[in-house]
């Protein structure tokens, strides 16, 4: 059974001081626009790492619905690390697609700034293995800091590579009113930016945010109810993978990407070369380098000459990468992020991404990552009629 | 498991981190550090084996106070900041830990009991990697 993307919305991303977590979920629903038959959604799935103050709050996913006064259909929190959003989103996909239910709500949504810095880098580890990487006074800058220094020394990437990632998705952010960081940064400014956990830099983290998403999820004969322009999902794949790198056959590589990917692009019957625009997990800029090899988009020895001159940048011609500015310069809510992605999409694949439209977007592909790749999910989309 | 590692939790731990207690499948004879339900190749049983501590740097980085997680956050100011490295043990395994100072990858490393930090007022000790031929027994 085919399965739609028909409204999907997100809040902007930053700070939101005077939001809580229920009041960005409302705000998300609100920004899917006017004439969403809310009547019509049998169940959701709500991605959150945890919920406002970093400490786990039981009955997440009603008291959610309860003060958006939605109708009170099984909802479920979803919780994978920063892939939250995506298995959310997994979750409603196979469940429509399963015809079991004709429509389903995924969102994700994440309150961070209420934390201290302190409070936010002890939260944040929990999602890494706290035994030893954690023990050992990693966070997850560390973590992905190994896998850059192991590059380096292997000489399969320049230090400059991963500040090129960087450079792009704040060219992408700046023009993206939804975006946490909307302003260009400099290949300098990277490399010159204070050290966090070598050989990565400030300017190689994303930022933490607050934030919503959420898309409504129809099977296809209710898609058509519901809009002219449905977005089709074709293929879905989630894999895991250890929980610590040092447990991996490899510290340089992200297999459950790689095997989420295989699964969805057998599913959707399009290959890497196929894609017109991908929305890709940035937790940091080492991050993206790996993807665009595990992805199938590019091998990773020319990741970064390729970068360097201008590929996979809006403007540039064939595939895009993280037209939303990615999770470097949107932001980076945690359970929202892996919404937010089918979200931007969404947007791309109806034509409506304004000053970011990539031109012609047919076929898109969203990965989400947890961890250091312990989860992934990846899905694609495809236009009506593309 | 746990973001926070009680003491009790520790105490469960103090096989690996103190005597660097693995696990030797009794089927495929592949050595699991730290040990875990089963052997992840053959799904054989694993019995406890100590391990050399000798080992070799995969990859290191330097974490500054910006990046310490709060528990740490005292020894990265500090010291200006400390070396986390993964370390591919002689038997096989790879496992992460301190440098008590800087390593490239390639370099050999033996494990060495350190201060790790102190939490619920207890402090916790465990393995760290010194250079081979520094603090060798």
């Amino acid at each position: 059974m085919r399965v739609a993307i028909v409204a999907a919305g997100q809040t902007r991303f930053g700070e939101h001081p005077d939001l809580g977590v229920k009041e960005l979920f409302a705000s998300a629903l609100a920004e899917m626009g006017p004439g969403v038959d809310w009547g019509g959604v049998e169940v959701a799935y709500i991605g959150s790492l945890s919920c406002g103050q970093g400490m786990q709050l039981g009955n997440f996913a009603p008291a959610l619905l309860d003060y958006a006064a939605l109708p009170p259909v099984p909802a479920v929190h979803v919780e994978n690390a920063c892939a939250s959003g995506g298995f959310a989103l997994l979750q409603a996909v196979q469940a429509v697609a399963s015809g079991q239910v004709r429509c389903a709500l995924a969102a994700g949504v994440e309150k961070m700034r209420d934390l201290s810095g302190e409070r936010g880098r002890y939260w944040l580890g929990i999602s890494g293995d706290t035994e030893y990487e954690r023990l050992a006074g990693l966070t997850f800058a560390g973590v992905f800091g190994l896998m850059a220094d192991r590059l380096l020394y292997e000489g399969r990437i320049r230090r400059s590579d991963l500040a090129a990632v960087a450079v792009k998705n704040h060219r992408h952010g700046a023009l993206n009113p939804k975006a946490h960081l909307r302003r260009e940064i400099s290949l300098e400014q990277v490399l010159a930016a204070p050290p966090v956990a070598s050989p990565l830099g400030a300017l190689d983290c994303c930022p933490t945010s607050d934030g919503a998403a959420a898309v409504i999820v129809a099977c296809e004969e209710m898609a058509w109810q519901l809009t002219d322009r449905p977005v089709w999902v074709d293929g879905w794949g989630a894999a895991s993978d250890t929980l610590a790198l040092h447990s991996r056959g490899s510290i340089t590589g992200l297999a459950a990407v790689r095997r989420a990917a295989a699964a969805a692009y057998a599913m959707a019957g399009v290959g890497p070369s196929g894609v017109d625009v991908a929305e890709v997990h940035d937790c940091f800029t080492v991050a993206e380098l790996i993807a665009l090899d595990e992805l199938g988009f590019c091998p990773l020895a020319e990741a970064g000459f390729r970068l360097e001159q201008g590929a996979f940048a809006l403007g540039a011609g064939g595939l895009v990468v993280n037209p939303s500015g990615g999770l470097k310069a949107k932001g980076h809510p945690i359970g929202a992020t892996g919404v937010a992605q089918a979200v931007e999409l969404f947007a791309q694949l109806q034509g409506e991404s304004g000053a970011r439209q990539v031109p012609g977007a047919a076929t898109a592909l969203a990965f989400n990552m947890g961890g250091s790749g312990a989860s992934a999910t990846v899905h694609i989309f495809r236009k009506e009629g593309g | 498991m746990g973001a926070h590692i009680t003491a009790p939790m520790y105490r469960r731990s103090l096989p690996q981190r103190l005597r660097l207690e693995g696990g030797r499948c009794g089927a495929c004879g592949v050595t699991q550090f730290p040990p875990r339900a089963a052997c992840p190749r053959c799904r054989g049983p694993l019995e406890p084996v100590r391990l050399s501590g000798r080992g070799q740097v995969v990859a290191a980085t330097f974490i500054t106070p910006a990046g310490a997680p709060p528990e740490f956050a005292g020894q990265a100011r500090q010291t200006g900041g400390y070396w986390v490295a993964i370390v591919a043990l002689a038997e096989g395994p790879c496992i992460t830990a301190q440098l008590t100072q800087a390593a490239a990858p390639g370099a050999p490393v033996m494990a060495v009991v350190r201060r790790l930090y102190e939490e619920d007022g207890v402090v916790r000790y465990g393995f760290k990697f010194a250079p081979q031929g520094v603090g060798d027994p």
